[in-house]
């Protein structure tokens, strides 16, 4: 032990080295790999002349806009009213089951109820509304793109929000903060004011990453545009998507063209702060000050769970209707066929589970050697590596990622999905882990060195028996996200794994809404199980850690 | 490979081994179906088919579940760029037909000609269904294997349609009186290009002309009375002819919910089997238009670097064989048109195939006609896309 001591620095160094480069493999060979698929000029002429490409880009632009300005606003709202509480509240304990919840479930969950013939109007109807017939409205797959940037903010408030969470749980940060809270309040100020100018505006820098990467999903977003986006034309995403997978090679062309255009557009908020750290904070300012000035309630936040909790019933509903006419409450006969279709299909439900607890187990792993071995100031200035999966746009990990696997002769093997799933988590997991973390107290370490403990000694009887909560839910979280993966899981997998996710969404392609209902159960159940585990796993530790 | 003449193709023929070799070599092999899933009939049946492979053959089918056959088609193209040749690829066998076939083929990106060599094929209608041969107008060279029949089918529920329209022009008419009601998926999508192409064959003036590969010159002329029938048609339809529905699923779930009056399928029997499954209730009826609508095949290919060339030629074979078509004919099962001729089939083999006519099928069905040649869709998305694609 003593000798590991001794030697650790070099081990160490070599170490920390060793886990940055790991870092740097992925970005890097997925954009080189992609940059080979960099599009002839004839391309690049095509897409901008071509006749829909523009209302397409802007249908892109205004959803992810609405919704990143949305889901900030009602972080900030959500952050408000959490600082408020002593203890940590019902809001929080349901944030895991919204973020369990996959981002397609969701859209189609909404458009149960949302459109012309969703329960919504058939609850109405004919009695109040006079409507035999659905009615010609566009409540969704509006040509204004406003459902999707509904459903947009209703999943990405929650992921920011979670993100929040981690930095109020740190205890020196809420302690000062409420302090700051208190001391603005005896200033004069209102609740609402003071928490804007006294808390806010340290809690917001922190959110940053997590605010880039809300932007660049709500651009780059292909499922839930499909099911919930505009249709003539679609998003710019859905335009590539589609392009891509076109028979001829011109709309291919194109289609490549198109997704190196949302890959920039994902990026830009991120390069625009970097180069030009003022224009960004300006934009911060102006939403800071927005933050001031609206005061959604508590209760307008408890609608939002409940949102979700229509969104599962109407899932459930949908997963074993018959025929339903409009206006019928509900469906003339019901039908456990698509049940009966999900359990017949024993082996995609086990390789998802399989895949998921590979993919978690070594997002985590990586995460925990990433946090142990590289110094400090090299974690500051190279994290970026590990978010880049989440501000690049998926259709660019897929293309990259299945590149490289094509050249390695990886592509159809477990192992391979399971490792581009685990790139993909790793900064969700890094998420829950880092702020764990960085919440150790030092002095427990120079309590142990002065006792004359190894630092080994101190990471396996110390350190790391506070941090296994932690742990817990970082797994459950790379798992919900390898879980969710589409993109990836087609591209590298040649197809050939199907998971719950691939099939509900090759369903829903052909529009089987009862089957598609039923795998986004199961997609959304797989998650929300462990979730539970991790919650409950940590609240035991919890407990265990008090009493000792 | 493209280029494949008819000496090209003896002499192709000549270095492979025999149908009994190929049914050894075959044994124990995977092969990997790259085949659309957005239907849970068709899946059934796949796995059905996989299920006589294994216990006939000892070949095991793994369905590969994708959302679009362009996706192979990319697939394929990227794996021939990184130099992965033959006895390299991932894909065994692709469910394809029209412009990815047309793709495919000219690219020189399929294996064979192997079709013509399948010991089923002697049992397949090539006089009745001249489309086993001519994909799209692309004569397929035994490149591709017939699988199915399509034929442009419409269906609404009698309650509520007692009267169907029987062309282009009625439906407009219908239109007119129901706004709102009738919609067609976005173009290029498969089923919205089908059918702007059904309005294209009942608008020309020469719809022999469509059968050729288009002349750019006469472009203008031939689309003209498209454009036009569809600048009446579309401030009629669902969401005044602004917006499309993705896919025929889509469709076909407005449909059910009762928010369009009509919709459309490739598959006759597409209504009936959803009757038997109690999807849709059995007042829905079927029909296609008096003077014919678009009919195809589609078909099975091999790709030119498919690892397991074996047991994929035997999967085809199976596909083509009495017992496999007429289980994928039974509208309880699929519903899918046979591509054989069974008046010619012995009658053991020809009592498979049910006779009597279930709720929801076609009662008086049409004539096929003919896909115009495959270099037309081009130009048609195109112009599509041009003057109503925002």
């Amino acid at each position: 032990m003593v000798r590991l001591g001794r030697l650790s620095p070099h081990i160490t160094r070599t170490g920390a080295g060793l886990v940055l480069g790991m870092a740097c493999v992925p970005p890097l060979a997925v954009t080189l790999v992609a940059l080979a698929w960099w599009p002839e000029a004839e391309a690049w002429r095509g897409l901008l002349a071509h006749p829909t490409f523009w209302v397409a880009l802007r249908h892109s632009v205004f959803s992810a806009t609405l919704a990143t300005a949305l889901a900030w606003l009602t972080c900030a709202a959500w952050c408000r009213w959490v600082m408020r509480q002593a203890q940590p509240g019902r809001l929080q304990r349901a944030l895991p089951t919204m973020l369990a919840t996959p981002h397609v479930a969701l859209a189609v969950g909404v458009g149960l109820w949302l459109a012309p013939s969703g329960w919504l109007l058939r609850l109405f109807s004919p009695w109040a509304t006079g409507f035999e017939w659905p009615p010609g409205w566009s409540t969704t797959q509006d040509p204004w793109a406003l459902s999707l940037a509904l459903v947009l903010w209703l999943k990405e408030a929650p992921f920011l929000c979670w993100v929040a969470a981690a930095h109020l749980q740190h205890r020196t940060h809420r302690q000062d903060w409420t302090r700051a809270l208190v001391v603005a309040q005896t200033l004069g100020h209102g609740p609402n004011r003071a928490f804007a100018l006294a808390v806010w505006p340290q809690l917001a820098p922190r959110l940053r990453w997590a605010l880039l990467a809300v932007w660049a999903y709500g651009v780059s977003v292909v499922d839930v545009a499909l099911v919930m986006g505009p249709t003539n034309p679609p998003t710019l995403a859905v335009w590539a998507w589609q392009g891509l997978h076109h028979g001829s090679s011109v709309q291919q062309g194109m289609g490549v063209a198109a997704t190196w255009l949302v890959a920039a557009l994902a990026l830009a908020p991120t390069a625009w702060w970097w180069l030009r750290g003022t224009g960004l904070a300006r934009a911060m300012a102006w939403l800071n000050a927005a933050v001031a000035r609206c005061s959604p309630s508590a209760l307008g936040l408890r609608w939002g769970a409940w949102l979700y909790a229509a969104v599962w019933l109407a899932l459930s509903v949908g997963s074993v209707m018959g025929p339903w006419p409009f206006p019928d409450l509900l469906p003339s006969a019901w039908s456990p066929a698509a049940w009966a279709s999900v359990l017949q299909a024993g082996h995609t439900l086990s390789d998802t589970v399989g895949l998921a607890v590979g993919a978690a187990s070594l997002s985590v792993a990586y995460t925990v050697l990433w946090l142990e071995c590289v110094p400090p100031q090299w974690q500051r200035r190279w994290q970026w590596l590990l978010w880049l999966p989440l501000v690049l746009p998926q259709v660019f990990w897929a293309m990259g990622l299945y590149g490289l696997a094509l050249r390695v002769g990886a592509e159809g093997q477990w192992w391979a999905v399971c490792v581009a799933h685990a790139v993909m988590a790793v900064p969700y997991v890094w998420l829950v882990l880092a702020p764990a973390w960085q919440r150790v107290p030092a002095q427990h370490a120079v309590v142990m060195a002065t006792l004359g403990r190894s630092p080994w000694a101190y990471r396996w009887h110390v350190k790391w028996p506070m941090l296994v909560p932690a742990v817990w839910v970082a797994w459950a979280m790379g798992y919900a996200v390898g879980l969710a993966q589409y993109l990836p899981t087609l591209a590298v997998g040649a197809g050939r794994l199907s998971t719950v996710t691939t099939e509900a969404v090759a369903l829903s392609a052909g529009g089987q809404r009862v089957v598609g209902s039923a795998y986004a159960l199961v997609q959304m159940l797989l998650p929300l199980a462990v979730f539970a585990g991790a919650h409950w796993a940590a609240r035991g530790q919890r407990v265990g850690g008090k009493v000792a | 490979m493209s280029l494949a003449s008819a000496p090209c193709a003896a002499a192709w023929a000549a270095t492979q081994p025999s149908w009994q070799a190929v049914l050894e070599a075959a044994r124990g092999q995977t092969v990997y179906f790259n085949a659309w899933a957005g239907s849970e009939v068709i899946n059934r049946y796949i796995q059905w088919a996989a299920a006589q492979l294994t216990q006939a053959h000892a070949i095991k089918l793994v369905h590969v579940k994708i959302s679009d056959a362009a996706e192979v088609v990319q697939r394929l193209r990227t794996e021939r760029a990184v130099g992965r040749g033959p006895g390299q690829g991932s894909v065994d066998l692709v469910w394809i037909n029209g412009e990815n076939f047309a793709a495919l083929k000219s690219e020189g990106l399929l294996f064979g000609p192997f079709a013509n060599r399948l010991p089923n094929w002697s049992l397949v209608d090539v006089v009745g269904k001249p489309s086993v041969k001519l994909d799209f107008a692309v004569p397929t060279e035994g490149y591709e294997s017939p699988w199915g029949m399509a034929q442009l089918t419409f269906f609404a529920d009698s309650r509520r349609l007692p009267k169907p329209p029987q062309s282009m022009a009625d439906l407009l008419a219908l239109a007119r009186a129901n706004p709102g009601r009738i919609t067609y998926p976005r173009p290029p999508n498969f089923h919205g290009t089908t059918f702007v192409k059904q309005a294209l064959l009942e608008t020309t003036a020469n719809p022999a002309a469509l059968l050729q590969p288009m002349a750019p010159a006469q472009a203008e002329a031939a689309l003209a009375g498209l454009w036009q029938y569809l600048d009446a048609l579309h401030p009629h339809l669902w969401r005044q002819g602004r917006q499309f529905v993705q896919n025929q699923g889509a469709m076909r779930q407005m449909f059910t919910d009762g928010e369009l009056l009509l919709a459309f399928t490739f598959n006759p029997n597409d209504a009936a089997n959803d009757i038997a499954a109690a999807r849709m209730p059995p007042t829905v009826q079927s029909w296609q238009f008096a003077r014919g609508t678009l009919g195809n095949t589609h078909f099975v290919a091999i790709p030119f670097n498919a690892p397991h060339v074996a047991a994929a030629q035997v999967v085809a074979n199976f596909l083509l064989s009495p017992q496999a078509q007429a289980h994928k004919a039974n509208p309880a099962v699929w519903g899918d048109p046979t591509v054989l001729d069974v008046a010619r089939l012995p009658p053991a083999a020809r009592q498979r195939f049910v006779a009597s006519l279930l709720p929801g099928q076609v009662q008086q069905p049409a004539p096929a006609l003919l896909e115009p040649h495959a270099s037309w869709v081009q130009a048609l998305e195109q112009g599509w896309a041009a003057r109503y694609g925002s």
